[in-house]
C-alpha cells in the first residue's frame, strides 16, 4: 500500500509530464471531444423538446441520466480506456513483457502511467449539465441522498474500467481484442437511454453481463424516485454494488489472463 | 488498378473475423437503440407531422445501418498513419494518385461493411421491426443514387479533414469534430423534418444532410419530385466542391513532403 | 558458487489459431476454431551457478526469447521445472523481479518523452532503492558508461547505442543478482557494440552479477562469455564452453606465412597448404594440439621468413560447423 503511495501518483506525474509535450493537441482534443458530445446530446434534446418525453423522462431528467453516463464513463475510462484499447499493440510490440518483469502490478502500472487527462473535454461538460440537471429535476435532496449520488458515481466509474479492462485483458491471451470495444459501446450507447424502452431481453443483459444500465440509468432513477423495471427497491443498493462486484470480477480475470499470457510470439 | 487496392482492402478486412463479428453486433444494437428510442415516444400516437412510426423505424434502418456504416475514422488513421510512419512518401514515388487510391481502398471497406455488416443487420432488423419498401420505383432507383452520392461525400469529408492533419498535426481531433458534425447535421439520428425550423433552415442547405438525410427522405418519398432533382443537383455541387478541395488540400500536402520530407 | 539457475525438463507450448490462405481461407477463417501448436521449448535442461555469464544462442524462431521469458516470470511453463533464485519465476514473479534485471534490446524500457533521469527515478522508486544506495549506484554507473553528458535529455534525442547503455544502468540499478539480456546488441554499430560488450564483461567480473544474454551475434559471445548454450527448434543443441565447441568440432586454424622471396614450394606435416601465392602461403592446421613452435621447427630456418599470422578460427564458421554436423553431434 505504502509502495503504491510511492509509486502511482510519480507514474501520474511522469505522464502528464510527457503529455504537456503536446499540449497543443491535447487542449483541441478537449475541445472536440466536448464538441461532439454537445452534438448528440442536441440530436437527443431536440427528439425529447418535440415529443415532450423519451419513455417518461422529461429533458431535464434525460440531461441528469446523459451527464450521469458521461461523468461516471469519464472517470473510469481516465484510468482505462486508452491504455487498455492499445493492449493489444502493447502485447503485439513485446512492451507488455517489461512490465512483467517489474515488481508491481502491471495493471497498475498501465492505469496509472496513462492516466488520461484528455477527458478533462467530458467533465467540462458533464458537470455544469448534470447541476443544471439537478437544479430542474423534482430531487428531494438529504445528505443520504448526497452521499448516495457520489457512491453511484464511483460505482459507475468502477463499472467502466472493470468492463474495459477486461476487454483489454483479453488480448493477453487471444492477442486481439480491441474489436469487442464495439460491442461495449453498442450497449454504452444504450446506456444513455432510460431502460424501460428497450426490449426485456436487452433490460436483462443491461443489468448482468454487460451491467451498463447501473452505470447511469439506476442511479439516476433512484436520484429522481422512478420505478426501475426488473430491479424494483432492490434498484438502489445494487447499483452501488454493482461497481465493486464488477472491479472484483475483472481482477479475477485479469490475473487468469496474467497466468495464461502467450507473450509477444518468437 | 485501382479495383485491385479495393479487392485487397476487403481481403484484409476478412482477415480479422472477431473484427467483423463484433461491429456486426454493434451495429445491430445500435440500430436497436434508434428503433427503441422511437417506439417510446410514438408510444399512443399515430403519426406526428404527417410521418408514422413505420416511416420512422425505416428511417433508423437506412440512417444507422445503411448510412451509418460510413467509417470516417477508419480512413483517417489510415491517413494519419500514413502521414506519421512517412508512408504517405512512398507512395509519391508510385505511379497513382494517393486519394484515388484511399477512394479505391474504401470502395473495398465499403463493399466488404454491405456484406458483413449492412445487409445481416437490415435483414435482422427488417424481420424483427418491418421495413417499408421505397415509395414507389422510382424513388428506390433514385435512392441508390443518393446512396453512392452520400459515400461519396462522406468520404470526401473524412479525406478534407484527414488532410488538414498534415497542418494540424492531429487528426484526433479533427475525427471528433467530423463525428459530432456528422451526428447533427447529417440527421444520422434526428430527421431534419424534426428540426426546430431555424436550424432545419440552415442544415438542409450543409453537406452533412446528403450523408444521411436526404437519401433516406428520398427513399421514404418525402420529397416532391422537382424537389429531389434540385437536391440531387446541390448535392453533386458539394461533390464537386469538396472534390476540389481534397484535390487542392492534396496538392498543398505533397509540396510539403516534397519540400519538407514529411 | 551455487546453483541460482536449474531448468529441468522445461516446456513450452503455444496455441495458435490456424490460418488459411486464399480468399476462401479467409472465409473459412471467419468460421473456424482449428488451432496448431508449436513447440518453443521442448524439454530443456540446464543448470547456471552464481557469477557465470552465459551466452544463449540460436536461430530465430529457436525458443531463445521463450526461455528468457519463462526464467523471468513473464510466461509460465507447459511442462518440467524451472527454479530461479530458489523460487518458480511465475508463481513469485514479483519476488523474483525485484532480485533480476532485465534489458530488451528492441523495446526500450525508458520514457519516450521524458529525460533519462525520469525513468531512473521511476525505477528507484518501483524497485524501493534506498536513496543511498541509489545515488552510489547511479554515479558509478554512470560513470562507468559514460552517460553523464544526456541524463537530462529526452530519450527521444539519443542515438541507439546511449538509449541501450541508459536501458542497461537502468536494469542494475537496484544491484539485480542476475541480469538477462534478449539480444542487447541488436541494431548496435561496432563502437557501440563494443562499449556494451565491455560494461557487461566488467559487470560480471567485477560485480559479480550473473548474466545471461540471448544474441544473434556471435562476437558477443566471444568477449563476453565463457559458457554457450546453444538450442534449435525448441531443443538443446550444446552446453559448455566455447573453446570445448571449437575442440569438439576439430576447429582449424588459419596461418600465414610471408617470405622475402619466393622460397618455391614448401610442404608440412603439421599443416596443409590451401592456397600459394609464392612470397606468401596460407595454411591450416588442422589439430589443436599443434602450436605454432610446433610448425616453426618443422619449417627450419633459411627460407627467407619475414613474418608469421596464426589466426583462431572465426566463430562464425565454428558455428556454421557445428549446425551443419549436427545430426551427427548430440550433446551427451
Amino acid at each position: 500500500m505504502l509502495a503504491a503511495l510511492r509509486v502511482l501518483p510519480f507514474l501520474v506525474q511522469l505522464h502528464m509530464r510527457a503529455t504537456m509535450e503536446y499540449r497543443g493537441a491535447m487542449i483541441l482534443g478537449w475541445i472536440a471531444m466536448a464538441f461532439s458530445y454537445a452534438s448528440v446530446y442536441t440530436a437527443i434534446a431536440l427528439i425529447v423538446l418535440r415529443f415532450e418525453n423519451i419513455g417518461g423522462w422529461v429533458w431535464s431528467e434525460m440531461a441528469l441520466l446523459l451527464s450521469f453516463h458521461l461523468l461516471g464513463y469519464s472517470l473510469g475510462a481516465a484510468f482505462s480506456f486508452v491504455q487498455f484499447r492499445q493492449l493489444e499493440d502493447i502485447v503485439r510490440l513485446g512492451t507488455f513483457d517489461t512490465l512483467m518483469v517489474k515488481p508491481i502490478s502491471p495493471w497498475a502500472y498501465l492505469a496509472f502511467s496513462g492516466f488520461n487527462i484528455g477527458y478533462a473535454g467530458h467533465i467540462t461538460l458533464a458537470l455544469p449539465l448534470m447541476t443544471w440537471a439537478l437544479t430542474q429535476a423534482d430531487v428531494g435532496w438529504n445528505p443520504t441522498l448526497v452521499l448516495y449520488l457520489v457512491g453511484a458515481l464511483v460505482s459507475s466509474a468502477l463499472i467502466t474500467a472493470a468492463i474495459i479492462t477486461s476487454i483489454g485483458a483479453s488480448a493477453l491471451v487471444w492477442v486481439r481484442s480491441r474489436h469487442l470495444y464495439s460491442i461495449y459501446f453498442g450497449f454504452w450507447e444504450l446506456a444513455r437511454y432510460p431502460l424501460n424502452i428497450f426490449p426485456g431481453i436487452i433490460q436483462a443483459i443491461m443489468v448482468t453481463v454487460m451491467p451498463l444500465a447501473f452505470m447511469s440509468y439506476v442511479p439516476a432513477a433512484v436520484l429522481l424516485d422512478k420505478e426501475v423495471p426488473l430491479l424494483g427497491p432492490a434498484a438502489a443498493p445494487l447499483a452501488l454494488a454493482a461497481g465493486p462486484i464488477a472491479t472484483i470480477l475483472a481482477m479475477l480475470y485479469w490475473r487468469w489472463c496474467i497466468r495464461n499470457y502467450q507473450g509477444a510470439g518468437g | 488498378m485501382y479495383a485491385a487496392f479495393a479487392a485487397n482492402a476487403f481481403q484484409t478486412r476478412l482477415a480479422y473475423r472477431n473484427q467483423a463479428w463484433s461491429s456486426f453486433f454493434g451495429q445491430l444494437i445500435q440500430v436497436f437503440a434508434r428503433i427503441a428510442i422511437w417506439m417510446a415516444v410514438y408510444a399512443g400516437v399515430a403519426s406526428v407531422d404527417g410521418i408514422t412510426l413505420a416511416d420512422m423505424i425505416t428511417y433508423a434502418i437506412l440512417a444507422t445501418a445503411v448510412m451509418g456504416v460510413w467509417d470516417h475514422a477508419l480512413l483517417m488513421r489510415d491517413l494519419d498513419v500514413a502521414i506519421k510512419t512517412g508512408d504517405v512518401a512512398v507512395f509519391l514515388l508510385k505511379p497513382l494518385h494517393y486519394p484515388l487510391y484511399l477512394f479505391a481502398a474504401h470502395c473495398g471497406n465499403l463493399a466488404f461493411n454491405t456484406l458483413a455488416v449492412v445487409l445481416p443487420v437490415t435483414l435482422i432488423i427488417g424481420v424483427t421491426y418491418g421495413i417499408q419498401p421505397p415509395a414507389s420505383a422510382m424513388h428506390g432507383a433514385s435512392f441508390l443514387g443518393f446512396w453512392a452520392l452520400s459515400f461519396a461525400i462522406y468520404f470526401l469529408l473524412a479525406m478534407t479533414c484527414g488532410l488538414l492533419a498534415f497542418w494540424l498535426m492531429t487528426a484526433h481531433s479533427l475525427e471528433w469534430f467530423l463525428t459530432g458534425i456528422m451526428a447533427l447535421f447529417s440527421g444520422s439520428i434526428l430527421p431534419l423534418w424534426f428540426f426546430p425550423p431555424a436550424l432545419a433552415a440552415v442544415a438542409q442547405y450543409l453537406p452533412f444532410a446528403w450523408v444521411a438525410y436526404y437519401p433516406t427522405a428520398v427513399y421514404l418519398g418525402k420529397l416532391e419530385p422537382a424537389e429531389t432533382g434540385l437536391i440531387l443537383a446541390i448535392g453533386l455541387g458539394w461533390a464537386a466542391v469538396l472534390a476540389a478541395g481534397v484535390g487542392l488540400l492534396w496538392s498543398r500536402a505533397r509540396h510539403r513532403i516534397v519540400v519538407q520530407g514529411g | 558458487m551455487s546453483e541460482i539457475i536449474v531448468a529441468d525438463g522445461v516446456t513450452k507450448r503455444f496455441r495458435q489459431p490456424k490460418r488459411y490462405s486464399g480468399l476462401a481461407g479467409a472465409i473459412k477463417g471467419l468460421i473456424s476454431r482449428e488451432f496448431t501448436e508449436v513447440r518453443a521449448v521442448e524439454d530443456i535442461s540446464f543448470t547456471i551457478r552464481a557469477g557465470e555469464a552465459v551466452g544463449y544462442l540460436g536461430p530465430n524462431g529457436a525458443g531463445k526469447s521463450t526461455m528468457i521469458k519463462m526464467m523471468t516470470g513473464i510466461l509460465v511453463p507447459t511442462g518440467g521445472a524451472l527454479s530461479v533464485l530458489g523460487r518458480t519465476p511465475h508463481e513469485e514473479r514479483m519476488v523474483n523481479a525485484r532480485e533480476i534485471g532485465v534489458v530488451f534490446g528492441q523495446r526500450s524500457q525508458l520514457w519516450w518523452d521524458l529525460p533519462v533521469h525520469d525513468s531512473f527515478e521511476l525505477h528507484r522508486r518501483i524497485y524501493d532503492v534506498p536513496e543511498a544506495r541509489y545515488r552510489e549506484n547511479l554515479a558509478h554507473l554512470t560513470r562507468m558508461l559514460g552517460m553523464e553528458s544526456y541524463l537530462d535529455r529526452a530519450v527521444r534525442q539519443l542515438s541507439l547505442g546511449q538509449r541501450m547503455r541508459a536501458e542497461m544502468a537502468m536494469a542494475l540499478l537496484h544491484d539485480p543478482r542476475i541480469l538477462f539480456l534478449d539480444e542487447p546488441t541488436i541494431g548496435l554499430d561496432v563502437v557501440a557494440k563494443d562499449a556494451v560488450r565491455k560494461f557487461l564483461t566488467e559487470v560480471n567480473r567485477e560485480r559479480g552479477v550473473t548474466i545471461i544474454l540471448t544474441t544473434h551475434d556471435l562476437q558477443d559471445i566471444e568477449e563476453i562469455c565463457p559458457r554457450l548454450i546453444m538450442v534449435d527448434d525448441g531443443k538443446l543443441l550444446f552446453d559448455g564452453e566455447l573453446k570445448r565447441l571449437r575442440t569438439a568440432l576439430g576447429a582449424r586454424r588459419r596461418l600465414k606465412l610471408d617470405f622475402a622471396t619466393d622460397p618455391g614450394p614448401v610442404s608440412l606435416t603439421s599443416a596443409r597448404l590451401v592456397s600459394d601465392e609464392g612470397a606468401s602461403k596460407h595454411f591450416l592446421i588442422e589439430n589443436e594440439e599443434t602450436s605454432l613452435v610446433d610448425v616453426l621447427a618443422e619449417l627450419g630456418g633459411g627460407h627467407g621468413l619475414k613474418d608469421v599470422s596464426l589466426e583462431e578460427p572465426d566463430i562464425e564458421e565454428v558455428i556454421r560447423t557445428f549446425y551443419q554436423q549436427r545430426p551427427a553431434l548430440v550433446p551427451q
